[in-house]
C-alpha cells in the first residue's frame, strides 16, 4: 500500500471517528494539531488498526507522534 | 471475619467456584480462579522476600489488566508489602510526559521496588532511573524462584497506596490500612446480598490503579468468592460496546462507571454492535468519579431501554480516594433523583431553593452504612440543611493519610472528620455536588493538578509569568464537565502575541498534558483573584466567571476569548 493510501485511510479513521474534518498531513502533531488526549488516542490507534488490520506495537515501535509516523510504522507493519 | 486482604485470598483460594474472567479485545475469554491467583502470587511473595523486601516496603505495579496485576497485587501484599498499583502509558501517548509522571510517583511512594509486565518494562526505563529505586525494576519472570514464604499482615498496617491524581505537580499518594479497605468493602457487599434465587456478578473495565476498579470491583468479589468480569480499560475505550456485551453474555448484576462512559456508550455504539443484547440483568449501573451529567442519565436511558436496560438500575454514587471509595449511594432500584435549584441563590447566597427553571443537579444520595457526613463554612462551622458548603466526612474507611505528607494530612483532617474540599448542600437528607473547593480538575474519572496545567500556559508569549488558572466545572446540558484556563496577557504582549494566545496556550496545554482547554479566557493583567499573601484563588476565579463577574474591567481593548473546543462537545 502506497503511503497516499495510507494516509488517506487515517484521514478516514479520523473523520469517522474522531470527527476530525480538516485535511490531514504527514507533519500534523496527533495531540497538539489533531487535538487528541488520551481517550482519542485510544480511539483513533484502535480505529487504525481495525482498518488496516494491524497490530500498532507502539512499545516496540518507537515512539508515534505525528501522522507521518503512524503511515511509516502502518507502511512496516504491511510489510511495504 | 476477614480482616486483611490476605486473609480474603486464602479463604477464596480454598474455593473453587470464584475468580476472574479475563476478556480480550476479541472479546475471548480467559479464566483464572481465586486458587491460582493465590498460588502465584505466594510464589511471587517467596521471591520478593528473597530480594531482600521488608514488611512496609512500597512496591510500584505497572502492569496492564491481566493476570500478573493480580499475582504481583496479592504476592507484594503477602511479603508484607504495600502494593503501589501506577498507571500503565496510554497508547501513542506521549512518552516524556508519561516517563516524569511515573517518575514523581514512584518518588513520592518512595518505592523500593517496580514490579512491571516484561513490555512496558522497558518503555519504564528513564522512570526508574529517575527515581531510583533501590532495588529497581523486575518482571515477574525475574524474581528468584523461592520457597513461599509470607510475612502476616495486621488490620492496622497499610495494605495500599493509591494516588488520587497522577499528575506531575505534587502527587499524593493516598495510604490506606487494610481495615479501612475491609470496612469499604464490606460496606459494598452488604448493598448486594445474595439471595436463593440471585447470585451477583459484577463487570468492570475500569483500570486496576483506580480505587473504583481495584477497591469498588475487585476486592467485594474476592471477599464473596465470586467472580468478576475484568476489560482493560483500552478495550473499553476502543469498543464501548463490548463493556455492554460483557454485562449481557455473563448476566452481571453490577457494573460501575464514570459519567463519561455512560456518554460514550450513548455516542459510539452502532445498533449492529448491540444485537442479541439484553440489558435487564443490570440491576446496579453506578455512576460516579466525577461530575454527572443529568442529560447523560437520560441518554443512556434512551439508547439501551431497547436492550432491555432498566433505567432505575442507573445509581448516581460519591465517593473518594481519600473514604477508599464510596462514601454515599442513591437507594438501588429507584429512578435517579435530580431537582432544579435557583441559580442566583445558589451562586449568591449559597442556599439552595428549588425552582422550576433551576439548574438542575443529580442527587449522589445518602451516606451508605457508617459513614456521616456534615456541611461546614470556610471556617468549620455546621451549615444546615439547603445550605451550600464544604463537605466533611467521617466513616470506617477513611485513608491513614498522605504518605510522606504530614501538613496535608493534617489540613485534610479535623478531629476525625475529614475535609473532602467538595461543595455541596443537602436537600431531603440527601446530597447535592455544586462545585470544589480544592485545586483539583476531574476529567473523565481522573483527577489533576491545575499547577501541572498552569505550567504548560505559562511558557507562552504573551502570557503573564504565574498568572494562569486553570480550572474545570460542570456547565449545564453539558455532557461532562468542561476545561477552563484563564491567563493573564503580559503590559509587554504584542498585538500579534495577544491574537496567538488562545491557540498558544491550548497546544501548549495539550503538548504537556494530553488536556484538551474547552475554554481560554484572556484577561488583562491583575484581572484574577488573589489571597492577601498574592496567591491565585482558583475556585474564586471560577465562581467570579461563572457568576459574569471576571469581565476584563477597564483593558476594554483586550479580547476576552472563549474558544469553544471544537471537538466532541
Amino acid at each position: 500500500m502506497t503511503d497516499e493510501a495510507i494516509l488517506a485511510g487515517i484521514q478516514e479513521v479520523a473523520r469517522l471517528h474522531l470527527a476530525w474534518e480538516g485535511a490531514l498531513t504527514p507533519d500534523m502533531r496527533l495531540v497538539e494539531d489533531l487535538h487528541l488526549d488520551s481517550i482519542r488516542l485510544l480511539t483513533l490507534a484502535a480505529e487504525v488498526e481495525n482498518r488496516f488490520r494491524v497490530f500498532l506495537d507502539e512499545l516496540d515501535e518507537g515512539a508515534i507522534a505525528t501522522v507521518g509516523d503512524l503511515v511509516s510504522v502502518i507502511r512496516r507493519k504491511l510489510g511495504g | 471475619m476477614a480482616e486483611t486482604i490476605p486473609d480474603w485470598l486464602e479463604q477464596a483460594g480454598r474455593r473453587p467456584e470464584g475468580g476472574l474472567r479475563f476478556l480480550d479485545r476479541h472479546e475471548r475469554e480467559r479464566w483464572c480462579g481465586w486458587a491460582e491467583i493465590r498460588e502465584r502470587a505466594l510464589a511471587v511473595a517467596g521471591g520478593l522476600l528473597a530480594i531482600g523486601i521488608e514488611r512496609g516496603d512500597r512496591v510500584a505495579l505497572v502492569f496492564p489488566t491481566g493476570s500478573e496485576f493480580f499475582a504481583a497485587f496479592f504476592g507484594a501484599q503477602l511479603a508484607g508489602a504495600v502494593p503501589v498499583p501506577l498507571y500503565p502509558p496510554v497508547r501513542l501517548g506521549k512518552r516524556g510526559e508519561y516517563v516524569r509522571r511515573t517518575a514523581q510517583m514512584l518518588e513520592r511512594a518512595g518505592a523500593r521496588l517496580v514490579l512491571a509486565d516484561s513490555r512496558l518494562r522497558r518503555f519504564l526505563g528513564e522512570a526508574v532511573t529517575a527515581a531510583q529505586p533501590d532495588l529497581g525494576c523486575r518482571t515477574l519472570a525475574e524474581l528468584p524462584q523461592d520457597a513461599y514464604r509470607t510475612v502476616p499482615a495486621e488490620p492496622a498496617d497499610l495494605a495500599l497506596i493509591q494516588f488520587s491524581s497522577g499528575t506531575t505537580v505534587d502527587p499524593k499518594p493516598v495510604a490506606l490500612s487494610h481495615r479501612a479497605v475491609a470496612a469499604q468493602v464490606e460496606i459494598l457487599n452488604d448493598f448486594w446480598r445474595d439471595t436463593g434465587e440471585l447470585r451477583h456478578s459484577c463487570v468492570s473495565w475500569l483500570p486496576l490503579y483506580h480505587d473504583m476498579g481495584l477497591i469498588g470491583c475487585v476486592f467485594p468479589a474476592l471477599a464473596r468468592d465470586a467472580t468478576l468480569t475484568l476489560i482493560a480499560p483500552e478495550v473499553f475505550v476502543a469498543r464501548p460496546a463490548v463493556w455492554l456485551r460483557a454485562i449481557s453474555r455473563y448476566r452481571g448484576t453490577v457494573s460501575p462507571a464514570p459519567n463519561f462512559a455512560y456518554d460514550l456508550c450513548v455516542n459510539r455504539i452502532a445498533d449492529a454492535e448491540m444485537e442479541g443484547v439484553d440489558l435487564s440483568c443490570w440491576r446496579t449501573a453506578l455512576n460516579g468519579s466525577e461530575s454527572i451529567a443529568p442529560a447523560v442519565l437520560r441518554a443512556f436511558c434512551d439508547r439501551f431501554a431497547r436492550w432491555g436496560f432498566r433505567p432505575e438500575a442507573l445509581t448516581p454514587v460519591y465517593g473518594l480516594s481519600e473514604a477508599a471509595l464510596a462514601v454515599t449511594f442513591s437507594d438501588l432500584d429507584r429512578l435517579f433523583r435530580s431537582r432544579r435549584f435557583d441559580r442566583e441563590a445558589l451562586s449568591r447566597k449559597g442556599a439552595a431553593c428549588e425552582a422550576e427553571e433551576g439548574r438542575e443537579i443529580v442527587s449522589v444520595g445518602r451516606p451508605v452504612p457508617g459513614f456521616r457526613l456534615r456541611i461546614r463554612d470556610e471556617a468549620g462551622r455546621d451549615l444546615g440543611a439547603g445550605r451550600v458548603g464544604r463537605i466533611w466526612i467521617e466513616g470506617p474507611s477513611l485513608m491513614e493519610g498522605y504518605l510522606g505528607h504530614p501538613e496535608a494530612t493534617a489540613r485534610a483532617f479535623r478531629d476525625g472528620w475529614l475535609d473532602t474540599g467538595d461543595l455541596g448542600f443537602v436537600h431531603q437528607g440527601e446530597l447535592y455536588l455544586t462545585g470544589r473547593a480544592k485545586d483539583a480538575i476531574i476529567l473523565r474519572g481522573r483527577n489533576y493538578a491545575p499547577e501541572e496545567i498552569e505550567l504548560a500556559a505559562e511558557g507562552v508569549a504573551g502570557v503573564r509569568g504565574g498568572c494562569v488558572v486553570a480550572a474545570s466545572w460542570l456547565p449545564e446540558d453539558a455532557p461532562g464537565e468542561a476545561l477552563a484556563l484563564f491567563v493573564e496577557a503580559s503590559r509587554e504582549a504584542t498585538a500579534a502575541e495577544l491574537e496567538a494566545l488562545p491557540a498558544a496556550c491550548r497546544e501548549a496545554v495539550l503538548g504537556a498534558t494530553g488536556l484538551v482547554a474547552d475554554q481560554i479566557v484572556v484577561l488583562p493583567s491583575g484581572a484574577l483573584p488573589r489571597t492577601s499573601s498574592g496567591k491565585l484563588r482558583r475556585s474564586e476565579t471560577l465562581r467570579l466567571y461563572l457568576a459574569g463577574e471576571l469581565a476584563p474591567a477597564g483593558e476594554a481593548a483586550l479580547p476576552l476569548t472563549a474558544a469553544l473546543a471544537e471537538d466532541e462537545r
